[in-house]
Parts: C-alpha cells; sequence; structure tokens
C-alpha cells in the first residue's frame, strides 16, 4: 500500500507547523536571553503567519464538526 | 558544546522530519525532487555567492559556522528547500490551495513569497547576534539588525523561482530519476535568475539611496 493511501495522523500532519514554532520559540528566546530587545520585532512577520495557519485550521475543524 | 553548533544540528534534524512530512503527505518523486534539488541549489548557489567576488555579495563567516562544503555551511543544504518548504505548506493551508494540482496556485506561490521574506526577517536579524554572513558592500536600505532589506527581496524571489521551476519539472512525463536530474541541473538557470532579480532590487535601492 502506498504510504500516501492513509490519512497522516495529527502529529504527521503538522510537522512544518511544529518545525517552524520550533524554531521561532529559539530565536525569540535566545533575542530576550542576550537582551536583543532591538530585533525582537523580527519574529513579528512569521508570528502572523503561525496565528494564520492555527486560525484557518480550527476553522476547519469546525466547520466539519457542523458538517 | 556551542550554541550555534547545537543550532545548526537542531535544523539538520528538523529538516529530516519535513523530509518525513513531504514523504507521507507528498509522495517520493515530490520529496526526492524537492529536497535533492534544493540541496544541490543551496550548495552550488552559496559556493558561486561566497567565491566569485565580482557578484561582490558576501561570504559566510567562519567563526560561526561549523560544517562546511567548499565555501558554504553544511546547512544550505537544507536551508532553501527547509525554508520554501515551510512557506509551500503554510501557504496552501492558509490559502486552501495546492501548487501541483493548481487550485489556488498564483496565490500559493504570492504567499509563499511573502512567507519567505518574513523568515527572512527572522532569520536574518537573528544574524546580528550570530553573525552568518560578512557582507562586501554598504547596503542602502536595512532593517532590524542592519540586516541588508535586499535580503527579504532575495528570500521572496527564491520561492518565486523555485516554486514554479519544480512545477514544470514535476509534471513532465517521464521517470523520477530524471525529473530529479533534471531539477538539480536547472540550478544553471535558477542561480543566475535569482542572482539577476537581487541585482534589480540592487540598483533600485541604490539609485534611490
Amino acid at each position: 500500500m502506498n504510504s500516501r493511501d492513509k490519512t497522516p495522523n495529527f502529529f504527521i500532519r503538522e510537522i512544518p507547523f511544529i518545525v517552524l514554532l520550533v524554531f521561532w520559540v529559539i530565536y525569540a528566546g535566545i533575542e530576550i536571553i542576550r537582551s536583543r530587545l532591538d530585533i525582537l520585532a523580527s519574529i513579528i512577520p512569521t508570528g502572523l503567519f503561525i496565528i494564520a495557519y492555527v486560525v484557518v485550521r480550527l476553522a476547519a475543524k469546525e466547520q466539519k464538526g457542523r458538517g | 558544546m556551542d550554541l550555534f553548533l547545537a543550532l545548526e544540528l537542531i535544523a539538520l534534524a528538523l529538516s529530516g522530519l519535513l523530509i518525513w512530512h513531504s514523504a507521507r503527505t507528498r509522495g517520493a518523486a515530490f520529496t526526492c525532487m524537492f529536497f535533492i534539488g534544493g540541496a544541490f541549489l543551496g550548495l552550488v548557489r552559496e559556493n558561486v555567492v561566497a567565491q566569485i567576488a565580482a557578484l561582490n555579495l558576501y561570504s559566510y563567516n567562519p567563526a560561526t559556522f561549523h560544517l562546511w562544503v567548499g565555501a558554504a555551511p553544511l546547512i544550505l543544504m537544507v536551508f532553501w528547500s527547509y525554508t520554501i518548504y515551510l512557506a509551500l505548506t503554510f501557504s496552501e493551508v492558509i490559502a486552501a490551495g495546492n501548487l501541483i494540482s493548481g487550485r489556488r496556485r498564483v496565490w500559493v506561490i504570492l504567499l509563499a513569497m511573502l512567507f519567505m521574506a518574513s523568515y527572512a526577517c527572522l532569520n536574518e536579524a537573528f544574524s546580528s547576534i550570530y553573525p552568518m554572513v560578512l557582507w562586501k558592500f554598504k547596503p542602502a536600505l536595512t532593517i532590524w539588525g542592519g540586516t541588508p532589506a535586499m535580503v527579504l527581496w532575495g528570500y521572496a524571489g527564491m520561492a518565486l523561482i523555485f516554486l514554479p521551476a519544480l512545477l514544470v519539472i514535476f509534471k513532465l512525463r517521464i521517470r523520477t530519476i530524471y525529473r530529479v536530474m533534471i531539477f538539480c541541473a536547472s540550478v544553471i538557470v535558477m542561480i543566475p535568475l535569482h542572482l539577476l532579480w537581487i541585482a534589480i532590487f540592487r540598483l533600485v535601492t541604490s539609485a534611490i539611496g
């Protein structure tokens, strides 16, 4: 059976989200630890993508629940 | 262990997770093309940029990186495919589109470009803590931490060049091995296109500045 025949579970499906979140937290954490608050705002653009992704996923889940 | 070495190893491990995700959700042919082509692009492009003085861009900082392939850090083997894969996946979810099937393809590519520019903000501002590159010129426009604004444009351009090239070659009705080989060979076209994309921005901003 092809590995794509099965719907991937939650963990596999969300790997890209987890990967970005891990790196985002590491970058933000190091900038805070190193007191580089002058560059901390650089995490905002990717932060907005993370929020948009979560909103879309939750909306899809809610729609599926209603359906 | 040096913190930056730990970050390099974490990035390699997380890239492995992305390859697994791609193999499970997009199939072996797509995954081989994307990640082998991305590795080839990363290593060739960064060696070209670091070693050809006439380009007058940057070289990599030997004091920061630990693992090397020629004049490029080993992490560049996964860096472009890692970031473009995140850009593609996030864009497909947010735009409810699909690059390969064609659903909202233009939106997926535009959103991927925006994601790449956003990731550039994150990554390049961070490089003012760990200087990753040694710039050979004084940029006309900078953002957080002194990062040249040109870099954001450059990241976005990479998605604009990489994704359509991948799509066109993926759609060829030939064996996977040939598609991978053609995609790897296409770096001969992708690298000059990307350098041209950057040169346009540099010309415009230096004229304004």
